[in-house]
């Protein structure tokens, strides 16, 4: 079966063929690749559709009329692999190069091995230490993160907002369905956690970002955090789904 | 003008705005429920003030506190239903924005696998 790399794409005109170049050099046959262009107001879809047509492995553009955010971009991607039929995982990757993408064969592989639902490309893990980890502010809210959704599910983690992760088809068929339309790495980790799936990562090195924009911006912090929290709070009020478990 | 006679004209007001937008289509009928209680309410309270007066008493507020307190309530369950309302119709707006740029995708597909297989028109003479 194949895998499908979604790379969720908001005004990446310059970043992409970057990307595009790095990830040629890294994937292995078995993989395709989808972009989804979250209605970017630039060329950012028509670079998608000219990388797409000459790359090596099948690659297909899906364009969102309008800007919708990160999380709808990406659970497009993953009702667009719902709705072929062919994935077995299905990889989120940032399109702006902050990822690595020699990560992207060993997170698979550990998907495979350790038999998980959801693996994390995780940035505090690398043994070596180097690689971009954030600013301080940053860091000590995915520790807040980390410290939530361990205590609420008894999942370890320390990196529960990266955007490299690999879902398994019990993970991606229900994000097909629900998935949190803005910031939603936190809190659909958490649902993973709480219904039972298998949660692992595995240490990964990022890179400051190429171009393009943060989708964190510093007015927006606070309205992040208190947003994340309450949602991981919520969601653990709701029911156990029983067929996961 | 006494608060009675107020209430009255608001809720004989707020009875011919509704049915004058139901009738041209611009109000679901309903919402337009929601609204014609309201408006009953006002009729109601304007016709009988001793139902707020004996709410005022009971509760131990003062008329102008029992009226703000009604209307308050009255204001904050909208508002909430709107709230509810709008998540509802962003959650299938996005659906839809997804479906819409799947099928897009597909149509693209579709399109060039067909002018792949057929041949090229034959030059006009």
């Amino acid at each position: 079966m194949l895998n499908l790399l979604v790379l969720p794409a908001f005004k990446e005109e310059e970043a992409l063929p970057k990307t595009f170049a790095a990830l040629d050099r890294h994937l292995p046959e078995g993989f395709e690749l989808l972009v989804v262009n979250d209605g970017s107001p630039d060329r950012t879809g028509e670079v998608a559709e000219e990388l797409a047509a000459t790359f090596r492995l099948p690659t297909h553009v899906v364009h969102l009329p309008v800007n919708s955010g990160i999380g709808v971009a990406v659970q497009t991607g993953y009702r667009f692999a719902a709705e072929r039929g062919c994935y077995r995982y299905v990889i989120q990757f940032d399109a702006d190069g902050q990822h690595d993408p020699a990560a992207l064969v060993p997170l698979v592989e550990a998907c495979e091995r350790h038999n998980l639902d959801l693996c994390i490309g995780s940035r505090f893990l690398d043994p070596t230490g180097t690689g971009f980890r954030s600013t301080f502010a940053r860091r000590l809210g995915i520790r807040f993160f980390a410290g939530l959704i361990g205590l609420l599910s008894g999942v370890r983690v320390t990196d529960p907002t990266s955007g490299l992760r690999c879902a398994g088809p019990r993970a991606w068929s229900r994000f097909a369905e629900f998935y949190p339309e803005d910031y939603p790495e936190p809190e659909s980790l958490f649902w993973c956690a709480r219904n039972g799936l298998r949660v692992g990562e595995i240490p990964v090195t990022m890179a400051a970002r190429q171009g393009g924009e943060s989708s964190i911006r510093r007015l927006r912090t606070a309205y992040y955090v208190m947003k994340v929290t309450l949602s991981i709070v919520l969601d653990r009020l709701r029911r156990q789904e029983a067929q996961l478990a | 003008m006494t608060a009675e006679t107020l209430m009255l004209a608001g809720g004989v007001t707020a009875f011919l705005l509704t049915v004058y937008w139901v009738r041209s289509r611009d109000l679901r009928e309903k919402y337009a429920l929601g609204w014609l209680a309201v408006a009953s309410l006002l009729l109601l309270l304007g016709i009988f003030p001793e139902l707020i007066m004996g709410f005022a008493e009971r509760a131990r507020l003062s008329y102008p506190a029992a009226v703000l307190f009604v209307a308050l309530t009255l204001i904050y369950l909208f508002s909430f239903t709107v709230s509810v309302s709008l998540s509802h119709l962003y959650r299938r707006t996005i659906r839809l924005t997804q479906e819409v740029a799947i099928l897009k995708q597909r149509l693209g597909r579709l399109e060039q696998q067909l002018a792949e297989r057929t041949p090229p028109p034959p030059p006009a003479p």
